[in-house]
């Protein structure tokens, strides 16, 4: 063995180079061999697996994958604003239907971080399948990071192609995956992977399966009720996603005939392999989770075992955590890439030393979990719910006239989302209702869903979207719900209002006008009058193209004066529950007839549903006199 | 646990749980207590189910903890859900105001009337008042919460002095003498029910 080694030492120059054993696969050589780069592979591998909807923000080394895409028949492909926009309307496409793949650089991740984490908890409809290409080395980044500790995260599962044929291939692996354990797939790639070519065989298509979109609050709407249980959902997953990583052909045990094992995944695999051609391999395609008992088992073929990896040590702090002793991060350079030779003369000397003692790994045991698989049945919930008189109501009550889908963000306006008004269908993070709705648009070619946004969460981060709407030319109405504060987390000011946290006042930034600069049709309305409310919601809803409905009403709590109040005339209530179905708390069921509380703010959306004319809204005007 | 007391505060976001539980923190720390409170704020507040808890004693570790020895309950429902949270022989001071919950509002879940058989299966002190009808003798209907502090005063360990300070401290000054009658008027009531002090 060591001669040997030596011997490949001087040979360094001009290193013989033999293709990696193709694993699993049968082959279906369809067309003669490409010469493909990982990123054109990936694009290649998203068509081949009936990907109808890829987009992305350009940063070297992912910028390619977008590019080929946009060559190749059937995949619409789009550049977005940012990679948050650009995950959001992936997932928006997903959610319709199609499966969509979204590639970023590794920097692109904290942008699309907010999105991407609670994706995770939602799961997905048609697959979706996010690229990160991380920059080891930074030929082209501001910084290094390892995009792995994302997938840990996240508590998603992670593909690692290790050359152009997996790149190509594992992108239906990571959509079946995907629709499988309803979860987003992680494919990653670094910059020799991206930009790296070499030999792929295409292979036959697979069909995408059919998944039209079906309304499912309880999975889309991420308040914190729903959110508990699909968290649970997320943690009892990881524990399958292992029992799939030991099984998985992806991830195999290559047998050598030195008593030395590696651990590696991606390209750090290819070095390896070319540094230490005797050596045994545990070779991670799908590398997160990390699956314990083929670790274990080479650990019972070998007395030394490595990790070669670039970046951090993330493979081997997991093979540390189960006690067994792995040569890693203390020889193997912690920072930039690898590259055989480097890899050889780390793990050389620890060849020559004696082997270590064997230990047999401690396997965690599924962790134990807090929440209930179902609320225990027993004493009636108590929600949060909409205030009595709150604006948001309005324009619910107005949308549902329409047969959009309306998808949603976070404020209080996500309470429409909870019985009885079931008015939003989805919430997954500030910001994401109008990429999703693009996506969605985009994906079924018609203006099908419509956005649903707070004023405070469109200046955070629903501008972006728009612009990117715009600039895609996707379909939509958008529902500025503008009640003139950040309602949710207790009334503060934001750039529409001006107001700063010292109650000081700046200057404010309109919608109407923002929208109207970047090319958007825009009209506001008063959300308290329900007719012209209604009529703008029309208008737009059956427009063709992309427009914006201000809803204007300030916050009720924060109205001092009231429009009136409703009153009941007895003899007419039959106390049939139609105007319980606008969700007012101020609205309970008497002995004789329906009652109003004190709560009441006269805005009269019961009024106008009850049938029988037995609720009347009295003005203020003329209480009292 | 510990020598730590702990008070749960349960009712319905906009019933004034926090302010209560504000009082009663600023009346443990005049009387010289180290105390630790916690509050669930945020999307709870609008309506939904409420819970802050407040615990005091020589040295306070956990801001939290499973148990509580008195539950202070402004709302029948949310007091019933919150004998959970009671220990064995603890007290339940509760308003027999009832805010009744979307799913009983549509007929879809029932109102359970089953407060003091409850209780008393569990063995625990129930004081159940009109606290709505008592703030508003006060002087205003949302000062309930400082009328049922006034009864549970009777089960804590504060002088009336202490109380004094609490409220002063907590509760803005436009408001507090309502809350002050509306914090006499709960003790004097809660005295009336105390069966066996
Ligand atoms: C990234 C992120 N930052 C902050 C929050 C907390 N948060 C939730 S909703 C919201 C804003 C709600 O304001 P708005 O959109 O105006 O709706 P409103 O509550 O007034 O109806 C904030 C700041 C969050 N969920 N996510």
């Amino acid at each position: 063995m060591r001669s040997h080694c030596a011997a490949r030492a001087m040979a360094w120059s001009s290193p013989c180079r033999r293709a990696p054993p193709l694993i699993g696969y049968t082959l279906c050589p369809v067309e003669r061999a490409l010469f493909l780069s990982g990123n054109e592979a990936i694009a290649r591998g998203a068509q081949r697996a009936g990907v109808r909807f890829v987009c992305g923000y350009p940063g070297t080394p992912s910028t390619e994958i977008v590019e080929t895409a946009a060559s190749l028949e059937g995949v619409h492909a789009e550049w977005c604003v940012n990679e948050k926009v650009a995950l959001e309307t992936a997932v928006g496409a997903s959610l319709a239907g199609v499966r969509s793949l979204v590639a970023m650089k590794h920097v692109g991740l904290n942008v699309a971080a907010d999105p991407f984490m609670t994706l995770s908890l939602t799961g997905v409809n048609a697959g979706v399948v996010l690229v990160s290409a991380d920059d080891p080395g930074m030929h082209s980044s501001q910084n290094e990071q390892d995009n792995r500790a994302f997938a840990k995260f996240a508590k998603i599962p992670m593909l690692e192609p290790a050359d152009s044929q997996e790149a190509y291939d594992f992108v239906a692996e990571a959509f079946a995956l995907s629709e499988e354990f309803d979860t987003p797939v992680m494919l990653r790639t670094t910059t020799r992977l991206s930009h790296g070519r070499g030999r792929a065989l295409p292979r036959v298509p697979v069909p995408a399966p059919e998944l039209p979109y079906e309304r499912d609050i309880a999975k889309y709407v991420m308040v914190p009720q729903n959110a508990r249980r699909r968290n649970r959902l997320v943690l009892e997953r990881l524990q399958k996603l292992r029992r799939r990583a030991e099984e998985s052909p992806l991830n195999v045990l290559e047998a050598g005939t030195v008593d030395f094992g590696i651990i590696a995944s991606g390209v750090a695999y290819q070095y390896a392999r070319e540094a230490f051609p005797k050596a045994w391999y545990l070779k991670l395609g799908l590398s997160h989770p990390l699956p314990y008992e083929k670790v274990a088992r080479l650990y019972q073929s070998v007395a030394r075992v490595a990790v070669v990896e670039e970046l951090d040590p993330f493979i081997e702090e997991q093979v540390r955590a189960l006690g067994l002793p792995v040569m890693g991060k203390e020889v193997i350079p912690a920072d930039g890439e690898l590259d055989p030779e480097t890899v050889f003369r780390a793990l050389e000397p620890f060849l020559a030393r004696r082997p270590p003692r064997r230990r047999r790994p401690v396997t965690p045991s599924a962790p134990r979990l807090a929440t209930p698989p179902e609320v225990p049945a027993g004493l009636p919930v108590r929600p949060p719910v909409l205030c009595p008189g709150c604006a948001h109501r309005s324009v619910y009550a107005a949308l549902q006239r329409h047969s959009l889908a309306p998808l949603g963000d976070i404020g209080c306006y996500t309470l429409g989302a909870l019985p009885p008004l079931r008015a939003l269908d989805s919430c997954l993070c500030m910001g994401a209702s109008i990429g999703m709705m693009s996506g969605f648009n985009q994906a079924l070619r018609r203006k099908a869903a419509a956005a649903v946004i707070g004023d405070s969460t469109f200046f955070h981060s629903g501008v972006t979207p728009l612009i990117d709407a715009v600039y895609n030319q996707s379909e939509g109405l958008v529902l500025v719900l503008d009640n003139r504060t950040t309602a949710m987390t207790g009334h503060q000011g934001h750039p529409g209002t001006g107001l700063r946290p010292d109650r000081s006042q700046g200057p404010a930034v309109d919608v109407q006008r923002l929208c109207e600069g970047i090319g958007v049709r825009c009209a506001t309305v008063d959300a308290t009058d329900h007719k012209a409310l209604d009529a703008a919601i029309r208008a737009e809803a059956e427009t063709p193209g992309l427009g914006v409905v201000v809803a204007l009403a300030p916050c009720v709590l924060m109205v001092r004066e009231r429009a009136g109040r409703v009153v009941v005339d007895e003899e007419r209530c039959n106390r049939c529950g139609l105007c319980l179905d606008v969700g007012c708390p101020a609205l309970a069921p008497g002995e004789v007839a329906m009652t109003l509380t004190d709560a009441c703010t006269g805005c009269g959306l019961c009024v106008e549903v009850c049938r029988r004319g037995a609720l009347t809204l009295e003005p203020a005007e003329s209480r009292g006199a | 646990m510990n020598g730590t007391t702990t008070v749960s505060l349960v009712g319905v976001g906009g019933q004034g749980i926090l302010l209560g539980a504000a009082v009663l923190a600023e009346t443990a720390m005049a009387a010289g207590l180290d105390v630790k409170a916690s509050d669930v704020k945020g999307m709870a507040q609008r309506g939904g189910s409420v819970l802050s808890t407040v615990r005091f004693g020589r040295h306070v570790y956990s801001p939290v903890a499973r148990h509580a020895d008195v539950v202070f309950a402004t709302e029948l429902l949310e007091g019933l859900r919150g004998l959970d949270l009671l220990v064995p022989r603890g007290t339940l001071v509760c308003a027999t105001t009832r805010i009744l919950p979307g799913g009983v509002l549509r007929g879809e879940e029932a109102y359970p009337d089953e407060l003091a058989a409850a209780a008393a299966a569990r063995g625990a002190r129930l004081m159940l008042l009109d606290a709505e009808t008592l703030a508003r003798e006060a002087g205003n209907a949302r000062a309930a919460n400082i009328v049922l502090l006034g009864a549970a005063s009777l089960v804590l360990p504060f002088s009336p002095d202490a109380w004094d300070h609490g409220l002063g401290a907590a509760v803005p000054a436009k408001i507090l003498d309502v809350n002050r009658r509306a914090f006499a008027l709960g003790r004097d009531a809660g005295a009336r029910q105390e069966v066996d002090p």
